[in-house]
């Protein structure tokens, strides 16, 4: 099933990587609608996750999609597409078309992450405050302040 | 003599005695403040916990509502700006005088009747639907999403359970061919609930939904509108709103001791000989059994839904009560009253 | 129903003036820590609009900042009634990036724990959904009797609630004396509970009345919208992430995944009740079958000095030398799936060869069924509304993280 599954990304010319828990697809921000909507006709219907992750010395930002199914034979692996988007200028189409609870997954990343969802309809606060300003906060350049265990003071 | 003796003979005299004292104002706090901690005691057994205690230890807490009692009293009233002012004080107020107005019409023993009149019925009935109305105002007068909420929910109930309540009621009268408590009373051979069991059940559960107590208490909804009208009201006025549903319950079990549980027969003969209103007392045991028994509903069931009451007013308890009225009639042609 | 159809239902709809503005919470009596914007025509509700992130607390961002292992006790306070079930995925993402496997003693340990806490946890749900139609009996039972069970979790890893009990490698602690027979009596206590809890409110004809029909999810939508858990069964999906046979020993025991056809709220609730029989099964099983030998992969157990490692083993707890808190990842990502009480909670930990995990994504199921919120209330009366909340078993700090 498993190599059915990369012949069957590989046919539609996706380059697929089968790593045991998850099979890979590295994509251009451009082909990410076709491949979800090629996900969805095999039968990953909904997402398990968004993510973005920073990655500062390259200077882009990488966003994960986790493609999870219910179906008996589908439902040990999980399809993973990469796409890598400028850091300085986020920017990808949204998905809720294709996987409609990316809603609130493509939401929080925007949040987070900074990542704008072209075409996302509520690109509004979700789990930040709504008047926040500053930089995305999981972007590695964000520093959380810690304080420290003891007291400094004498 | 003399002024004393004036006095001694006022209070003692029913005019006074019933509205006053029993079944009347004092009664009615006693009964407030114990059948509360009543039902949070037979909650809490149903539930596996205490419930109240730690104010006076020995009795379980008996005077916890006391001590609620006195908190709401000195707690500050706030009266928010953006109220209509006249009508938010007002209405609690107006409200729980026209829940304690009706005792004045109840009469407590055999020959002993506050005021006697020959409607004393449908005046109890008549006085009690103001209170909905002084509800809305409550809610109208709060200024406030939730309380204008449960202000229509209020209306909504009132279209529920009203028309049940008088037709049930008044199926009895038919029965007993008078309108006034004390008549009927006399007229109870049979305690009602036999002879008409259709307008006991109707009558029954259209006072609970009166009353807002579970499975009906849909208009204080506390999971989606706060505490429905009573949502902005603090101190004092926040314990009268509390109490209004439990003195409007009291009257009703009353009326409906008096209706369908042959009132205060049998009357121990010794306590009436010392004085007439001591007479009264199966008539009070029987309807605080009464209220136990709605307030311990609260363990069995949760909250039915607007529109579900709605339903049972109309498609069930409506239909009830006009075969009340049948068999009322069916009961007087074939002569058994 | 294709999915623009599915999408258009999602949404929020602003209001014109005749739509009625509701704010529930953060502060009321039922909305826990979140807030929903409804909208009302008349009795009826237009759009939910969840509002969440009251208590967001930055799980993400401060995993990435600890050592990996001291995230442990840092992410199992996102469900805190559910401990071991929200780290076990966390603790399997980093044992495929160590590579190591736990004893099978550690297995049927952590399976023994994870039940423990999807019973609480399932309670905790029932008892919410129970006070949801102010039902007050089903709620302080469900809450009184979710004691059993926590006593039961303490007395296996020396906390109620935060346990942190998996570790890489294997457990913290091993079974103390008498605890079969302790989760026997419990067993036999609950079984006798639940059919308290059928007679006085699954089959009380008032709860029957708010519950069924109300918030019907279809199969279809339930696949599309990724519902997880309870939800998702209650739906007719067969899916269970225990049924992956990644974590736990959940491939040697025998038990059913039970599932419902209705969809709608009753279902939900039924379906909790069910699986908390299913769980004491498992509970059954473990204690049975469960074998004797290590409680800590022996990679780690060499780390131990020789002589804490002998009082290890003869005391069964594991008391780790500081190193242990600096175990270095190796490069690579690993992803990890299990089942909560609340549904399917997955994880993503990407290292990039420090001590430190270089990300860590976490979607937890209350997440993944806040949509739940705009797709099914629409078009109910607004007094629907809180049964729908309960029979969801929303938990707003596992959402927020």
């Amino acid at each position: 099933m498993t190599l059915d599954l990369v012949a069957a990304l590989r046919e539609k010319g996706f380059e697929a990587e089968d790593r045991g828990d998850v099979v890979t697809v590295r994509l251009e921000p451009g082909k990410l609608e076709e491949a979800a909507r090629l996900a969805v006709e095999l039968g990953f219907d909904h997402l398990a996750s968004v993510e973005g992750v920073d990655w500062p010395q390259d200077g882009v930002i990488e966003v994960i999609y986790h493609a999870e199914s219910y179906e008996e034979e589908l439902r040990g692996k999980l399809l993973e597409l990469r796409v890598k988007v400028p850091r300085d200028d986020p920017r990808l189409p949204t998905l809720i078309e294709v996987w409609p609870n990316a809603l609130f997954l493509e939401r929080e990343t925007w949040d987070l992450m900074g990542v704008v969802f072209e075409g996302h309809p509520e690109l509004r606060r979700l789990l930040m405050p709504p008047d926040w300003e500053g930089p995305p906060p999981l972007r590695k350049d964000f520093k959380v302040k810690t304080e420290g265990v003891f007291v400094n003071v004498e | 003599m003399g002024v004393v003796g004036m006095l001694i003979r006022i209070a003692l005299s029913p005019q006074f005695f019933g509205p006053i004292v029993f079944p009347g104002l004092l009664t009615v706090l006693v009964v407030l403040l114990s059948i509360i901690w009543v039902e949070r005691k037979i909650a809490a057994r149903v539930q596996m916990r205490v419930g109240p205690l730690y104010v006076l230890k020995p009795l379980g807490g008996a005077i916890q509502m006391l001590a609620d009692g006195l908190r709401f009293f000195f707690q500050e009233f706030i009266i928010p700006e953006s109220t209509d002012k006249l009508v938010f004080v007002a209405a609690p107020i107006v409200a729980m005088a026209f829940a304690i107005l009706p005792f004045a019409f109840i009469p407590v023993a055999p020959k002993f009747i506050p005021y006697s009149v020959p409607y004393s019925m449908p005046v109890f009935l008549g006085l009690n639907t103001v209170i909905p109305l002084t509800i809305l105002a409550m809610a109208w007068g709060s200024n406030n999403k939730f309380s204008i909420q449960g202000g229509i929910r209020e209306a909504y109930m009132t279209m529920a359970y009203e028309a049940v309540l008088f037709i049930a009621a008044y199926a009895m009268a038919l029965l007993y061919g008078t309108l006034d408590f004390a008549e009927m009373v006399d007229a109870q051979g049979i305690p009602g609930i036999i002879l008409n069991p259709f307008s006991a059940a109707a009558f029954f559960v259209a006072m609970i939904m009166s009353a807002g107590k579970l499975p009906f208490d849909i208009v204080e909804g506390e999971q989606e509108i706060v505490a429905g009208p009573f949502t902005e009201y603090s101190g004092i006025a926040f314990g009268l709103t509390m109490g209004i549903g439990y003195v409007q319950l009291y009257g009703f079990t009353l009326a409906f001791t008096l209706m369908y549980l042959s009132g205060w027969n049998p009357v121990p003969a010794q306590l009436y000989s010392i004085y007439p209103a001591l007479g009264g007392i199966m008539l009070f045991v029987k309807a605080y059994l009464l209220l136990m028994f709605i307030v311990f509903l609260r363990s069995v069931y949760g909250r039915y839904r607007l529109d579900q009451a709605l339903r049972i007013g109309w498609r069930k308890l409506f239909p009830l009560s006009i075969i009340a009225v049948f068999f009322s009639i069916l009961l007087r042609v074939i002569g058994i009253v | 129903m294709s999915s623009s159809v599915v999408t258009r239902r999602l949404l929020a709809k602003e209001g014109d003036e005749s739509v009625y503005e509701v704010f529930i919470g953060p502060q009321h009596p039922a909305s826990g820590h979140m807030r929903f914007i409804v909208r009302l025509q008349g009795d009826v509700i237009v759009s939910v609009d969840p509002d969440i992130g009251w208590v967001h607390r930055t799980m993400e961002k401060l995993a990435e900042t600890k050592e990996s292992i001291k995230a442990i006790p840092l992410l199992e306070r996102m469900t805190i009634i559910d401990s071991q079930n929200v780290t076990i995925g966390y603790v399997r993402a980093l044992e495929k990036l160590l590579g190591v496997e736990p004893p099978p003693r550690a297995k049927y340990l952590r399976t023994l724990l994870s039940e423990i806490n999807r019973i609480a946890s399932h309670l905790y749900g029932m008892g919410l959904a129970g006070i949801f139609v102010n039902h007050s009996t089903m709620f302080m039972w469900c809450f009184g009797d979710r004691e059993v069970w926590i006593q039961l979790a303490e007395d296996l890893t020396g906390a109620r609630l935060t346990h942190s009990y998996s570790v890489p490698g294997g457990v913290r602690r091993d079974l103390p004396q008498g605890f079969k027979e302790k989760a026997l009596k419990a067993i036999r206590y609950m079984e006798k509970r639940l059919e308290d809890y059928y007679r006085i409110f699954f089959n009380n004809p008032q709860v029957r009345a708010r519950y069924e029909g109300v918030g019907v999810l279809k199969k279809s939508d339930a696949k599309r919208l990724g519902i997880v858990g309870p939800n998702l069964r209650a739906s007719g999906v067969k899916y269970d992430a225990r049924l992956l046979g990644d974590y736990g020993v959940y491939d040697e025991l025998d038990f059913e995944v039970p599932t419902m056809e209705e969809g709608d709220a009753m279902a939900r609730l039924l379906l909790r009740g069910e699986e908390i029989k299913q769980s004491m099964n498992i509970i059954r099983q473990v204690l049975d079958k469960i074998p004797d030998g290590p409680i800590m992969a022996e990679k780690y157990m060499r780390l131990v000095p020789p002589k804490l490692r002998e009082q290890a083993l003869k005391e069964g707890r594991i008391k780790f030398p500081g190193i242990f808190a600096n175990l270095k990842l190796p490069k690579g990502e690993a992803v990890a799936r299990a089942e909560m009480g609340h549904g399917e909670i997955f994880y993503h930990v990407i290292s990039d060869g420090t001590k430190k995990p270089y990300r860590v994504r976490v979607v937890t199921p209350a997440f993944r069924n806040v949509i739940l919120f705009r797709f099914l209330p629409p078009g109910h009366r607004f007094m629907d509304f809180p049964p729908i909340y309960g029979s969801l078993d929303y938990f707003p700090p596992e959402a927020d993280r």
